[in-house]
């Protein structure tokens, strides 16, 4: 029996990836996983737990549904993914992005999601570049117009998934949301959340991994250390400020870019509650991301209470995915126990959100 | 992330045909959290003791099936065919005499290509057993 709560809590089984390459786990023991941490739904990528995927077949769906109701699980997201660089000289069109984005819809409402997950052009805010290549174009408001006439058949909503640096207030993401109303569909699309975007600190797996990997302890501590009092006296952090001293301790100019695409350096402060607060009720989607989780059964570097009651006050309807990405950064030291993180987080999301005490 | 498991030390044998060794495989592993079309491999690049392979003499099986590796390079290869997450795909290199049995070093280097994020590049070094 189900919870009848607003915001509802599920695991998207990324959670889970070693469990699944290492085949400690097969899917049916990803969600035994999910159920025992007491999630009511799931978030699953086709092309991590699917091994027929881009095909679905009837045999699959028998046992995917007697397993769904073994563990008392719903589907709530697919994770589409737009892979437009299939072959090494040329990218796929747009006629032929829209076609593979319509498996996902159709994957979607076979596995009886109610969203996916669309990688839209502006999860990341800007456009990617990489140096020496055009900006690297997903699924852009046009395409994303032709989408919707595909969800309104299939009953899925759109999740535009607002990834750190950008957040759910980037007027980026308007774009998108204008051309549906213009085709009056805009019931099919809408924002995601992703607490990546409310990082304030580099967390505890990172300073792991970057130390394994050769940069300075020190140096990253002491990074995340003036990261931290910059957050808590409500200041932005400026990584140029910290320089001279990092410099002083050893901190190279390669450290800084091997480190450059984690929060440290990509952002001064964390997005805005406040907004976040205006938003909810407009939001389709979260996922609640995490890399660690301290102590004190907080994530080490995100406010939870703060991000999840901002939710709440704002009127968020929906689920909140767990989202485990620690496993990556973690992995290289041994195994990385993603079960266990992963009943942490909820129990902390169950006591963010007044479920228990 | 996968890079240290991308080689796996299973599987790794000289092969028999018609009772005649004529070439040895390895099995490797993706370097990514999810499956990739196999078009989406930019390279398999394999060193064995120090020795580069040869990509024409290259075959890939995985999931029942079997293609020459360089066809998979090609701007025409099919884009439903899928690297399934976990699971091995075995590269086969054809040689007469196949390879000797016990120890030896292996280097592979693989990328692929996502759309998302540069092609990502992942090393790994091994001693593997033979049989």
């Amino acid at each position: 029996m189900k919870t009848n709560h607003d915001i509802k809590l599920g695991v998207s089984l990324y959670s889970y990836q070693d469990n699944y390459y290492f085949h400690k786990h097969d899917l049916e023991g990803c969600l035994a996983a999910a159920a025992g941490s007491g999630a009511e739904g799931i978030e699953i990528f086709p092309e991590m737990m699917i091994p027929e995927w881009p095909y679905i077949s009837d045999a699959f769906l028998d046992k995917y549904y007697g397993w769904m109701e073994r563990y008392g699980l719903e589907t709530v997201c697919v994770d589409h993914f737009a892979d437009r660089a299939m072959h090494k000289n040329k990218q796929l069109t747009d006629d032929e992005l829209l076609e593979r984005s319509v498996w996902y819809i159709k994957a979607a409402k076979k596995l009886g999601a109610t969203h996916i997950r669309l990688l839209h052009s502006a999860h990341l805010g800007k456009l990617l570049t990489i140096p020496g290549q055009k900006p690297i174009d997903l699924v852009n408001p046009e395409i994303t117009g032709r989408l919707l006439p595909y969800c309104a058949e299939y009953g899925i909503v759109l999740a535009l998934e607002c990834h750190a640096p950008t957040s759910v207030d980037d007027p980026v993401q308007q774009a998108y949301l204008e051309v549906a109303d213009k085709l009056g569909l805009s019931e099919y699309i809408g924002l995601q959340v992703d607490f990546s975007s409310y990082e304030y600190c580099m967390s505890t797996a990172d300073v792991g991994m970057f130390s394994r990997q050769g940069i300075n302890r020190e140096c990253l501590e002491y990074i995340r250390e003036k990261q931290r009092e910059a957050y808590f006296a409500g200041k932005d952090f400026v990584f140029e400020e910290i320089e001279p001293e990092l410099k002083k301790m050893g901190f190279t100019d390669n450290d800084k870019r091997a480190i450059q695409h984690v929060f440290s350096l990509r952002q001064r402060r964390p997005a805005s509650y406040e907004k976040l607060k205006e938003y909810a009720s407009k939001v389709v989607y979260v996922h609640g991301k995490f890399y660690d989780i301290d102590e004190n059964g907080q994530v080490d570097n995100m406010d939870y209470p703060k991000i999840i009651k901002a939710l709440q006050e704002g009127g968020y309807k929906g689920y909140i995915c767990s989202e485990f990405e620690g496993n990556r950064r973690m992995n290289d030291a041994g195994w990385c126990d993603e079960i266990e993180y992963v009943r942490k987080h909820q129990e902390l999301m169950r006591k963010c959100l007044g479920y228990e005490k | 992330m996968y890079d240290k498991h991308i080689l796996t030390d299973e599987g790794c044998r000289s092969i028999w045909e018609h009772g005649k060794k004529i070439g040895y495989c390895v099995n490797i592993k993706i370097n990514y959290y999810r499956g990739l079309p196999l078009c989406c491999i930019e390279e398999i690049d394999l060193e064995v003791d120090g020795e580069k392979v040869d990509p024409n003499t290259m075959l890939v099986q995985h999931n029942g099936r079997e293609y020459r590796y360089l066809d998979l390079l090609t701007d025409d290869f099919p884009t439903d065919v899928y690297w399934i997450f976990g699971e091995k795909l075995r590269v086969v290199v054809l040689k007469e005499g196949g390879i000797e049995q016990g120890r030896h070093r292996v280097k592979l280097t693989l990328k692929t290509r996502r759309s998302y994020t540069p092609t990502m590049v992942s090393v790994c070094e091994k001693e593997l057993t033979f049989a």
